[in-house]
């Protein structure tokens, strides 16, 4: 049978999984540092994940400006929920970063003397982004690190993370992960002084286009006694669906060429919820005022791109991947005709949710250091602005890699017992063995990704819905157990509906016991922001089973902007919108 | 001759050279290489999520991609709420 034949067993300084932005920066540093660097991905290095799905806009500081100010919106527009280390860490390695993509020669959008064309990025007024080419930047990225003598195994999908005391959750520390390759099924043990997690975001499979981001080292973690913070905060969306069936191209980047939003009446609504920044309000704020719309009976609404600049045409064309349903025949002409567009809402945060990391990027568990999109992103606070994602990528993965090596110097590898690894093999390989069952995977994410099906009714909260959120999670899991997998593909799509619903189980779990509404974040059941609330909200997975909420405030010493928060909570954004009280956040 | 694999994705074999640079390229594992052919073959059409990355790295332009999102889980409020789509004239 597939992968029961033996296992291969592997040693190195420094594990990196999930090959993304992040994990490529981690291996790139971690392999200047000297120390053996072994990076693996389910899919192949370069065109995996959401970092080669991107829209390729990144924060860009350079060395002319000021970067207080440039903190002080970070700060302030996140509502003070941060650690400021971390938003000058941030601010002070990109520009490094911006200047490596320079040096490689990737295409950046730039004026016509040749100057980087920057634009305030969406959500921001003095934060400035750029716009790149993120397959090209994946691709040298791969040369870069295989320049540079790390290993890569493409097609591996990591199973779970090994536990130097063969423990779930472990009460010593991480060793390595296990996983099996997808095409030959052989049963992979790598053994690792350090490890990374950098496996992106935690999204349904089929809702968002990027269907490989499952939340896998965000599970992996959880499950070996892993930190999650603010997972409640990982509801979100953006204006993704075009037409009722087709993918709309980056909604960061048409705002910021000039891209409107106009209701069935031709009202560009924005005006009515934030006059400021329109479109370019919080992502939050922008649905909830497009299913407000809809509830009072203005939609469809429309995506207006007849007033773009000329530069959204040519940066389509020149700098997206092919295929832009925009440059086709089957949509009407979008320089003459506004077109249908809708959002989706449910999982789908880029750092505002995600294992804590300090500045170093260590996670809770010694041996364990995470990176990118599965880190909560302790620089922006509750608003992630388009380009800071993708800038947090580069900057905690380059400090991921370097702490990952630094202290694989002075680590030895533990013994893991024989008996521990057959275990783990078992668990991985065993559902190619069983008999089918009424739940494939297929039925598992179709199960999952109802969940999140309405855009209005998912985005208003309360203690019954997610209740019964919660009951289909532990359903999907259960029926996991049970469920045959036909080959190796499906091997992975059923491990994948496992960890997509243990991350959302921890999300729903987390949003229970969050009695208040904050940001993206909304309670018709508790409808105002508590000020006890002001912190960071963990969770972990006890060794009884269960999981254990903790509350941390934000470092208070040394911080440049102190918290200006009001005695008492107001009604958040989102019940402010849909409740059409909505005043009060124009005038804030 | 091409071939059509749930009528979204479809290789043209005759000018398909097998560089295998599209199995490389498909981030969901839709397109496996087919040791028989020694060409790339569309393994598993109902995954393909249509991120174009097939198409824009094959240097022989021989993948044609639908638009039409073969695995969508995606859910329409305009359907919810009974919502005309198109554009008022």
């Amino acid at each position: 049978m597939e992968g029961r034949a033996g296992m291969d067993i592997l040693e190195t300084d420094v594990l990196i999984i999930g090959g993304g932005f992040a994990g490529c920066w981690a291996a790139l540093r971690a392999a200047d540092l000297k120390a053996t660097v072994t990076l693996v991905d389910k899919a192949y290095v370069s065109r995996s994940g959401a970092s080669t799905m991107s829209g390729g806009i990144t924060t860009c500081p350079l060395d002319s400006d000021d970067l207080d100010i440039w903190a002080e919106e970070f700060v302030v527009r996140g509502g003070y929920m941060c650690d400021q280390r971390w938003t000058y860490q941030l601010l002070e390695r990109q520009r490094e970063r911006i200047k490596d993509y320079i040096r490689w020669g990737v295409p950046i959008s730039r004026n016509a003397d040749g100057s980087i064309r920057r634009f305030a990025s969406r959500g921001m007024v003095n934060v400035r982004g750029m716009q790149y080419q993120p397959k090209v930047a994946m691709r040298e990225l791969r040369r870069q690190i295989t320049a540079r003598g790390a290993r890569i195994l493409d097609r591996l999908f990591v199973t779970e993370l090994l536990t130097a005391d063969g423990e779930w959750p472990t009460r010593t520390g991480i060793a390595g992960a296990v996983g099996f390759d997808v095409y030959t099924g052989r049963f992979v043990v790598i053994k690792a002084k350090r490890t990374i997690v950098s496996t992106g975001m935690i999204a349904m499979k089929g809702t968002h286009r990027v269907d490989n981001d499952c939340g896998d080292g965000a599970a992996m973690a959880f499950r070996a006694g892993g930190r999650l913070v603010d997972m409640e905060f990982t509801f979100g969306g953006t204006f993704n669906v075009l037409m009722k069936k087709f993918d709309f191209p980056s909604y960061n980047v048409a705002v910021a060429h000039g891209a409107r939003l106009i209701n069935a009446r031709g009202e560009r609504f924005m005006q009515q919820y934030d006059p400021q920044r329109l479109e370019r309000s919080e992502l939050s704020h922008v649905v909830a005022a497009f299913a407000k719309e809809i509830i009072d009976g203005r939609g469809p609404v429309y995506v207006d791109l007849r007033h773009v600049d000329d530069s959204y045409w040519s940066d389509i064309a020149k700098l997206h991947r092919g295929g832009s349903i925009l440059l086709t025949d089957h949509v009407p002409d979008p320089k003459s005709n506004p077109l249908p567009i809708e959002p989706t809402w449910g999982l789908w945060a880029s750092g505002r949710s995600g294992l804590q990391i300090d500045l170093g990027a260590r996670t809770n568990l010694c041996g364990l250091l995470a990176a990118g999109s599965v880190a909560k992103n302790d620089a922006t606070g509750t608003h992630a602005s388009a380009g800071s994602p993708t800038a947090f990528c580069k900057v905690s993965g380059w400090h991921a890699g370097e702490t990952a090596a630094t202290e694989s110097r002075q680590s030895q590898h533990p013994v893991i017992s024989r008996d521990v690894l057959m275990m783990l093999q078992e668990q991985a390989l065993a559902p190619l063995h069983r008999t089918p069952t009424r739940k494939t995977a297929d039925d598992l994410h179709d199960d999952l990704a109802r969940l999140e099906a309405s855009v209005v009714n998912g985005m208003i909260l309360n203690a019954d819905k997610l209740t019964r959120m919660l009951d289909t999670t532990e359903a999907v899991l259960d029926a996991g157990r049970a469920s045959r997998a036909s080959d190796l593909h499906d091997l992975v799509k059923l491990h994948e509906a496992r960890n997509v619903a243990t991350c959302s189980g921890v999300v729903y779990r987390c949003a229970l016991d969050r009695t208040e509404s904050r940001e993206q974040f909304f309670r018709e059941d508790f409808p105002l922001a508590d000020p006890t609330w002001f912190c960071w909200h963990g969770a972990t997975l006890a060794a009884d089973g269960k999981v254990v909420f903790d509350r941390q405030g934000f470092p208070t010493e040394g911080i440049r902007f102190a918290p200006q928060l009001p005695d008492a909570g107001g009604l958040g954004p989102i019940g402010a919108i849909v409740r059409g009280e909505h005043e009060a956040l124009v005038h804030a | 001759m091409s071939e059509p694999a749930d009528g979204k994705l479809a290789i043209n074999y005759e000018t398909c050279t097998g560089c295998g640079l599209c199995v490389l390229a498909c981030p969901v594992d839709v397109i496996r290489m087919d040791a028989a052919t020694a060409k790339p073959a569309i393994a598993y059409p109902r995954d393909c999520q249509v991120c174009y990355l097939c198409e824009d790295d094959c240097p022989t332009h021989s993948i044609s991609l639908s638009h039409d999102i073969s695995n969508s889980r995606r859910y329409s409020t305009y359907d919810e709420f009974g919502l005309d789509i198109t554009w008022p004239k």
